[in-house]
C-alpha cells in the first residue's frame, strides 16, 4: 500500500508519563456555543480523553496542564475541496515515488493552516491519472501518526463526468458521460472504488459529477452503497433532475453557485432540492458576500466552507506556470487572488483559487455577521457529517480524535479575524506560529 | 452555634469560601497531614465552589494536601449520568483544581453491595483521621445530606429511600420526570456528620426560610435533621438574608451583634486552637472487630454505642469526643465477656455418666482448680511464717 509511510514510530510517553495534556482556561467549541470548559487529550491513544472516568478510574491527571488563556479551542478544520498546496498539484502525473513525497510534504505543511484532516481533489482527468494518483490520495488516519500532519479522509474526484457547459477551468476535452457503473470503474479504476479491507472506506470518499448526464442518476445508489458520497456539481441540472439526484442518494453540492445554472425565480435548478450539504467558497471572487449570507440562512446546517484551492497556496506571491491537460499558462498568484495570465475568459468569470480555510472563515465571520461558533462549525463539525466521521472528527467530544486548533481573536481594523497559532494531531502539538 | 448573616448568596458563598480557604491555610497540611474535607452537592454550595475554583486559579490556594470525602450519591444511576454526583464534583470542583484522584471518595452508588460500600465508607472517614470540616447545605425540608426527615439522629452511612418532597424537588435535574429521579440514595448518617471537628453549613434561599428556623429556633428534631447541628460544639451556618425571612428579629439581631461584638473586640469567633491546627496526634485507625468478614452488619450496629445519652450530655466542647476513636469505656465484668456458663451442667462427669461412658471419656472443659479435691485453706500457709521459722530453727540449734 503506497500509503505515506509513518515517519516515525507512535508518540510513546516517556517513563511514568500517561501522554495526557490538560487545556484549561479555553473556549471550546462545542456546538453553537464557545463554553469555558477543560479539555484532556491523550497522545497515546491520539483521543479526546473523558476526564471524568479518567479521573475517578484511573486515578490519572494530566502530564501537563496548558493555559490558553481565554483563547479558542476548536476541532481541526475539514477541508472538503482541496486541489493541491504548496506547490504541489494533486492532479499531476509524476513518478509514484515522488508522488508520495510531495503528499507527505503537503500533509505536513497544511497543518499551518489548521487543517488537520482534508479531502484531495482531483480535478477532470483522464484515466491514467486517477489510476496513479489515487493510491496515494486513500484514508491514511489509521496510522495515526501525529507529525505526519493533516490526514486525507479519502480523495474527491472533481469530474470527468461534467457538463461540458459548466466545466469551468476543467479540460473539455477530458470530460466523458457514465452509461454503467462501469464506465465509472474504467475511470477511476476499482480498486479505489472498492474498499480494500471489508469496514474501511474506500480510497475515493466523494464524486462530483452531473446527474443529468448519461445514467448518472441510476448510478449513484451503487456509489452510496460502496460509502461514496456523490455530490451534484458542474452541472445542468433543472429542478428536477436534482431532485431526483438527491431522493437517489446525493447528500451534496460542490460549490454551490459555481459551475450550475444560476438560481431563477422560475426554475431554482440545483438549489430546489430537500437541503443536501453543500460547499461555499468565500474568497470574495467566487461568490458575493450577500450571496453567501443567503445560501448560509437557508441552510445553516449544511453550509460547508471549501476553499477549493490550487497547489498555489502557501507560496509567495509571483508568476507560475500552469499545466492543465495539454495547454501550458502563466498564473499570476498575488496574495489569495489568482488570475490567469493572458485569458481574459478565466480572469474574469473563472477565477482558482488560492486561499487558505482560515481565510475563507475570516471572511465569513466578517461578511456575514455569523457567530464565532457558527463560522468554525463550517469547517469542522459539518464537513464532518457531511464525510461520515461525526463523532470521530470535527467535534470535541470524548471519544473523537484529538485534532486541535488554538485560534486567537485578532481585531484589524473593524474586522475580527481568527489567527491559528497552534495546531495538534492525535493529542500531540505539531504546528505553533 | 454560629450564625453567619449576609446581605445576598454571593456574599454568604464568599464568606463560607473565604473560611474555609482560611482554615485549610491555618491547618497547613502536608501530605502526611491532610486536611479532611467534607462536601456537599446541590445549588446552595455552588456559589462557594466557584470561588473556591477563583482562588486555586489565582493561586491563593492548594488542595494538594485536601483529602475529601462527599455526603451522598444516588444509587442505580451510571456514575458519569450528567445529573450523578460525581459529575457535579468533576464539572463543579474536582476538574479545575489540583486535588488528587486517590483522596477524593464518593460513595458509589452502583456498588454490588451497597451495604457493604457504606460500611467502608465509615472505615475510610476514620482512616483518614476524621473530617475536619464539613460543608452542607439542607434542603427545603430541613435534610442534611440525604437524612430525610425521620432519619435517625445517630445515623451512621447507609441506604437512604429518597422522601417525595426530595424526589419532586430533584425531578428538575431529570426532564421533569418524577419516574426518573433514583428512588434511592447512599449517605452519611446525622452522626457522621456530627462527627466532624466542625459543621459549616450554607442556606440560601426563602424557600430555606422555614426549615433554617426550625433547625435554629426549635429544638432537636429527627423531623429536621439539620437540627441536630444544634448538640455539635463547633456548628456554622452561613445564610444570606432571604433564609431568615421565618426567624424572629430577636435571633436575627443576636446572632448580628455577636459577629459586631466580636468584631469590635477584635478577634472573630474563632475554633480552639486544637481543632484549628489539628496538630494533634492522628488518632490510630480503629479496626472494628467484625466477628466474620463475609458478614455485614448494619453500620449503625455494628458500633452499638449509647448514643442518645451522649448527644443530649451538655458537653463543654473541649471534653467532646469528637469521634469515638476507640470504643466508649463502659464499666463491665470481665466474666461477662466469657459466654455465660450453664450452671446447672456439671462439668465434670457425674458417676452414672462416667460408667456409661467408660468406653471413651469425653475430653470434657473443666477448671483445673475443680479437680482438687476439697477447697484448699487459703488462711493456712504451706511454708511456714517467719516466726515459725525461726522457733524450728531454734528449736534444732536447742
Amino acid at each position: 500500500m503506497p500509503h505515506s509511510l509513518p515517519s516515525s514510530p507512535k508518540a510513546s510517553p516517556k517513563n511514568g508519563a500517561n501522554g495526557i495534556t490538560k487545556f484549561t482556561n479555553c473556549r471550546l467549541l462545542k456546538g453553537d456555543q464557545l463554553v469555558d470548559e477543560d479539555l484532556w487529550v491523550n497522545s497515546v491513544t491520539g483521543k479526546i480523553v473523558r476526564s471524568q472516568a479518567a479521573f475517578f478510574d484511573d486515578s490519572i491527571l494530566p502530564d501537563e496542564t496548558i493555559n490558553l488563556g481565554g483563547r479558542i479551542l476548536s476541532p481541526g478544520f475539514i477541508e472538503c475541496q482541496l486541489n493541491g498546496a504548496f506547490g504541489f498539484n494533486f492532479s499531476s502525473l509524476v513518478e509514484p515515488a515522488e508522488y508520495a513525497k510531495k503528499v507527505r510534504y503537503v500533509n505536513k505543511q497544511m497543518v499551518s493552516t489548521g487543517v488537520t484532516s482534508y479531502v484531495p481533489t482531483i480535478t477532470s482527468q483522464t484515466s491514467e491519472l486517477y489510476k496513479r494518483a489515487l493510491p496515494f490520495l486513500g484514508p491514511s488516519g489509521h496510522i495515526q501518526v501525529a507529525e505526519d500532519g493533516a490526514e486525507s479522509l479519502g480523495a474527491h474526484c472533481e469530474g470527468p463526468f461534467l457538463s461540458p457547459t459548466k466545466n469551468g477551468i476543467h479540460n473539455v476535452d477530458v470530460l466523458r458521460q457514465a452509461q454503467s457503473f462501469d464506465d465509472l470503474v474504467d475511470c477511476y479504476g476499482i480498486e479505489n472504488l472498492t474498499a480494500e479491507y471489508p469496514g474501511e472506506p474506500p480510497r475515493v470518499k466523494m464524486i462530483t459529477a452531473a446527474p443529468e448526464l448519461g445514467q448518472m442518476t441510476n448510478l449513484i445508489p451503487e456509489l452510496t452503497s460502496r460509502g461514496i458520497i456523490y455530490s451534484i456539481g458542474h452541472s445542468e441540472a433543472t429542478y428536477e433532475e436534482a431532485s431526483t439526484a438527491v431522493a437517489a442518494g446525493s447528500t451534496m453540492i460542490t460549490h454551490l453557485f459555481n459551475a450550475m445554472r444560476p438560481l431563477h425565480h422560475r426554475n431554482p435548478g440545483i438549489f430546489g432540492p430537500p437541503r443536501p450539504y453543500f460547499g461555499i467558497i468565500s474568497d470574495g471572487e467566487h461568490l458575493h458576500p450577500t450571496t453567501i449570507k443567503i445560501a448560509f440562512n437557508a441552510h445553516p446546517e449544511g453550509f460547508i466552507l471549501v476553499t477549493d484551492a490550487m497547489h498555489l497556496v502557501g507560496l509567495p506571491d509571483g508568476t507560475y506556470q500552469w499545466t492543465n491537460g495539454d495547454c501550458t499558462s502563466h498564473i499570476v498568484k498575488k496574495g489569495p487572488k489568482l488570475i490567469l495570465e493572458g485569458s481574459d475568459r478565466i480572469a474574469g468569470r473563472h477565477i482558482i483559487s488560492s486561499i487558505t480555510l482560515i481565510e475563507c472563515v475570516n471572511n465569513f465571520l466578517n461578511w456575514t455577521g455569523a457567530s464565532i461558533p457558527q463560522a468554525l462549525k463550517a469547517v469542522t463539525s459539518t464537513p464532518a457529517a457531511m464525510l461520515g466521521v461525526q463523532g470521530l472528527k470535527g467535534c470535541l467530544d470524548d471519544g473523537a480524535d484529538a485534532d486541535l486548533v488554538v485560534l486567537s481573536e485578532v481585531q484589524n481594523g473593524n474586522r475580527t479575524e481568527l489567527v491559528v497559532d497552534e495546531t495538534w494531531k492525535f493529542g500531540s502539538k505539531i504546528f505553533s506560529a | 452555634m454560629r450564625l453567619i448573616i449576609r446581605d445576598d448568596a454571593e456574599l454568604a458563598s464568599s464568606y463560607v469560601a473565604n473560611y474555609i480557604i482560611d482554615r485549610i491555610k491555618h491547618f497547613n497540611p502536608t501530605a502526611a497531614h491532610p486536611f479532611v474535607l467534607g462536601l456537599p452537592t446541590g445549588s446552595s454550595p455552588l456559589g462557594v465552589y466557584k470561588i473556591l475554583v477563583q482562588k486555586y486559579k489565582a493561586g491563593e490556594i492548594s488542595f494538594e494536601h485536601v483529602v475529601t470525602f462527599n455526603m451522598d450519591e444516588y444509587v442505580g444511576i451510571p456514575r458519569d449520568h450528567p445529573e450523578s454526583y460525581h459529575s457535579f464534583m468533576w464539572k463543579n470542583f474536582f476538574s479545575h483544581v489540583n486535588v488528587k484522584p486517590h483522596n477524593v471518595h464518593i460513595l458509589d452508588g452502583n456498588a454490588a453491595n451497597l451495604e457493604a460500600e457504606c460500611v467502608q465508607y465509615e472505615e475510610k472517614i476514620k482512616a483518614a483521621g476524621g473530617i475536619d470540616l464539613f460543608l452542607g447545605g439542607i434542603g427545603e425540608d430541613g435534610h442534611i445530606a440525604f437524612n430525610e426527615p425521620g432519619s435517625s439522629l445517630a445515623s451512621r452511612t447507609r441506604v437512604k429511600t429518597l422522601a417525595y418532597d426530595t424526589i419532586l424537588a430533584n425531578s428538575r435535574f431529570f426532564d421533569n420526570d418524577v419516574e426518573k429521579v433514583p428512588r434511592m440514595a447512599l449517605t452519611v448518617g446525622v452522626q457522621t456528620v456530627l462527627e466532624a471537628r466542625e459543621v459549616v453549613v450554607i442556606i440560601l434561599g426563602a424557600r430555606k426560610a422555614l426549615a433554617l428556623q426550625k433547625c435554629v429556633e426549635q429544638g432537636v428534631n429527627h423531623m429536621w435533621t439539620l437540627s441536630s447541628l444544634q448538640l455539635h460544639p463547633h456548628p456554622m451556618i452561613v445564610v444570606d438574608e432571604d433564609a431568615t425571612l421565618e426567624l424572629q428579629v430577636k435571633t436575627v439581631k443576636y446572632f448580628k451583634s455577636i459577629e459586631l461584638v466580636a468584631r469590635a473586640q477584635g478577634f472573630e469567633q474563632i475554633l480552639p486552637s486544637t481543632i484549628r491546627t489539628g496538630q494533634t496526634p492522628i488518632p490510630k485507625t480503629v479496626v472494628e472487630e467484625i466477628a466474620s468478614p463475609t458478614i455485614i452488619s448494619s453500620p449503625t450496629i455494628l458500633q452499638p454505642q449509647p448514643v442518645t445519652s451522649r448527644l443530649l450530655r451538655a458537653s463543654p466542647a473541649t471534653e467532646y469526643p469528637v469521634r469515638s476513636v476507640s470504643p466508649d469505656l463502659v464499666p463491665d465484668r470481665m466474666a461477662d465477656r466469657v459466654g455465660v456458663p450453664d450452671l446447672t451442667r456439671r462439668l465434670t462427669p457425674n458417676p452414672q455418666e462416667l460408667h456409661r461412658n467408660s468406653s471413651s471419656a469425653d475430653l470434657v472443659p473443666d477448671r483445673m482448680a475443680e479437680r482438687v479435691k476439697g477447697v484448699p485453706d487459703i488462711t493456712r500457709r504451706l511454708t511456714p511464717n517467719p516466726p515459725e521459722q525461726q522457733q524450728r530453727v531454734a528449736s534444732v540449734g536447742a
